[in-house]
């Protein structure tokens, strides 16, 4: 068993949430092997978000434990795991929104690395090259100089994107990296993300509406429903289950 | 800033440097005030404009660093030159202890508990008259014989508002700059790229508190003497008004609000004296409707206009 702990990526244990009297995440036991590309799919309320917020600290769980990379991070505060390699991006697009796409993706490298308390140097000249990258990685080259708020949509979850990789993450989560973008575009910035994982042996934690994408990309998918893990397999095992049909993939498009 | 700017500051530097020879001493005070209210304005900015946090109680600071210049001038008789660059590092003490509890609070409550806690320095320096004077102030805080006349302290406070502004600008556009503007625009997202945006915001709170301690040790020797109004809510307002009038979204705009606050405020109190807030309302009215962007918004055609991004 100790062998195999030490090839897990994010493992959460009986993690449980409640707001009032409603149990968003009711004790779910996830582990994510390192190099995964994780599908976490599920009913709108299944509590997707809620558990990205409670494995990435934006939240406090009410009891369980969360471990990344074998570290019991339960507790931990969001810059502190950033700090470790757990990068996300989030539903409604989270950008720096009066600062240029190129500024955005330079200031996370700035503060990547832990240049963010200095306060005499020029920020303007400081990585340049890495920044340039990063935005053409995404395909956002031609767009670096315009403030991010005037972005289109599509370009706006992609500049996230590259934020988020600007941390160089080891654990990547991304809520619904694709809502609002067009089918073909959706395909597109997934393919990206899955060839970013195969490169550079990075794991993936996404959520998705999108069927289509889901069974294209994800190396393994976990179901969710009110709160709990309902099923978890290769994408053939669960499309062939009947519990996920049940509740979910019965409706011909999900309800959004 | 643009490839403009450096001529059109080079050009008002010129113009300040040759101003007393051509203005009366009347005019030279006027200049000296435009250079604090400047400085204060601009070290509230980096919170207002570059960090997003609005403060109704700057004053504090102000006081701080005035009171603690007159006092070490007055009881700990130490000179004028040494008090100078003490006194801010008080203010900066002050903005460091308070800021530790305001930083955890946002929008509304950030701005009511940094309030209440200069109406807490004003009581303290009012009720405290054994060392602050009380109503009385302290008086007779001079600076030596060679800064004494208008025409040496206006160059003074020019040297060292011009010091304080580079040092200002140097931190905006630094890494630490940057997170700071980052937080403004997300905290959230800023806690995600591993920004500790709490002690961020802390650290500016302190910085900020520090140059608006350096306006008020200025604002004491060029007084002469200190007062409890200093600490006082309309102090906090100053900044405010002067940055809005200026524009929050440039570095410049709170200079350029202290030009226009404090000439507005010479001609009209000339005239009348009594109405200069009615005048005032008036005006800060009039700009938030019209030009949102401040005094700097009317250079949004010319070469050096701020940027869309800051």
């Amino acid at each position: 068993m100790a062998a195999a702990r030490d090839d897990v990526m994010l493992r959460t244990v009986s993690l449980r949430k409640h707001f009032g009297g409603v149990q968003a995440v009711g004790g779910v036991d996830l582990a994510v092997p390192r190099g995964d590309v994780r599908a976490i799919i599920g009913p709108n309320g299944a509590g997707k978000t809620t558990l990205f917020n409670l494995i990435t600290g934006d939240l406090a769980h009410d009891s369980g434990a969360i471990y990344f990379d074998d570290t019991d991070v339960s507790g931990l505060r969001p810059h502190q795991l950033t700090r470790r390699g757990m990068g996300r991006t989030f539903q409604i697009t989270s950008i720096f929104r009066r600062l240029t796409a190129f500024e955005n993706v330079q200031t996370a490298l700035l503060t990547h690395h832990r240049r963010h308390y200095n306060v005499l140097a020029r920020a303007t000249s400081m990585y340049r090259p890495e920044t340039t990258a990063l935005l053409d990685r995404v395909g956002l080259g031609e767009q670096a100089a315009k403030p991010s708020g005037i972005l289109a949509h599509g370009d706006q979850r992609r500049l996230e994107l590259a934020i988020a990789l600007a941390s160089s993450p080891r654990l990547l989560l991304l809520d619904e990296p694709t809502a609002g973008m067009a089918p073909r575009e959706r395909h597109e910035i997934m393919a990206l993300v899955a060839g970013i994982a195969r490169e550079t042996g990075l794991t993936v934690v996404f959520t998705e509406h999108d069927m289509d994408v889901v069974f294209a990309v994800a190396k393994r998918i976990t179901v969710m429903h009110q709160g709990l893990v309902l099923a978890e397999g290769a994408p053939a095992e669960v499309r062939a289950n009947p519990d996920v049909q049940r509740v979910y993939l019965g409706h011909p498009e999900p309800v959004r | 800033m643009t490839a403009g700017a450096p001529r059109a500051i080079g050009a008002i530097l010129i113009v300040l440097a040759v101003a007393p020879s051509v203005l009366p001493p009347f005019f030279l005070q006027l200049l000296t005030e435009i250079a604090i209210v400047g400085l204060f304005a601009t070290a509230f900015n980096l919170l207002m404009g570059f960090g997003g946090m609005v403060s109704f109680g700057h004053a504090a600071y102000f006081a701080l660093g005035a009171y603690a210049a007159a006092l070490l001038v007055k009881k700990a008789g130490v000179p004028m030159l040494l008090a100078l660059p003490v006194a801010p590092l008080v203010a900066a003490a002050g903005a460091l202890f308070f800021g530790f509890f305001i930083v955890r609070l946002t929008h509304t409550y950030f701005a009511m508990l940094s309030l209440a806690f200069a109406q807490i320095v004003f009581t303290v320096i009012f009720k405290w008259k054994s060392l602050t004077g009380g109503d009385d102030g302290l008086l007779d805080v001079w600076p030596p014989a060679l800064l004494k006349s208008p025409r040496a302290y206006y160059y003074f406070t020019l040297i060292v508002v011009g010091l304080c502004l580079l040092a200002l600008h140097a931190i905006i556009s630094s890494p630490f700059g940057y997170a700071l503007r980052a937080a403004r625009e997300s905290p959230r997202r800023a806690r995600f790229i591993g920004v500790d945006v709490r002690r961020h915001q802390l650290i500016a709170f302190a910085l900020s508190g520090l140059f608006s301690g350096v306006a008020g040790a200025l604002f004491a020797f060029y007084n002469g003497s200190v007062f409890p109004d200093f600490a006082y809510f309309p102090k906090s307002f100053e900044p405010l008004v002067v940055a809005l009038l200026g524009g929050v979204h440039s570095f410049f705009g709170p200079l350029a609000g202290a030009l226009g606050f404090k000439i507005l405020e010479w001609l009209i109190s000339r005239q009348w004296p009594v109405y200069w807030p009615l005048f005032l309302g008036g005006i800060v009215v009039l700009v938030i409707v019209v030009l949102p962007q401040g005094f700097v918004g009317l250079l949004s055609g010319w070469r050096w206009r701020p940027r869309g991004t800051m």
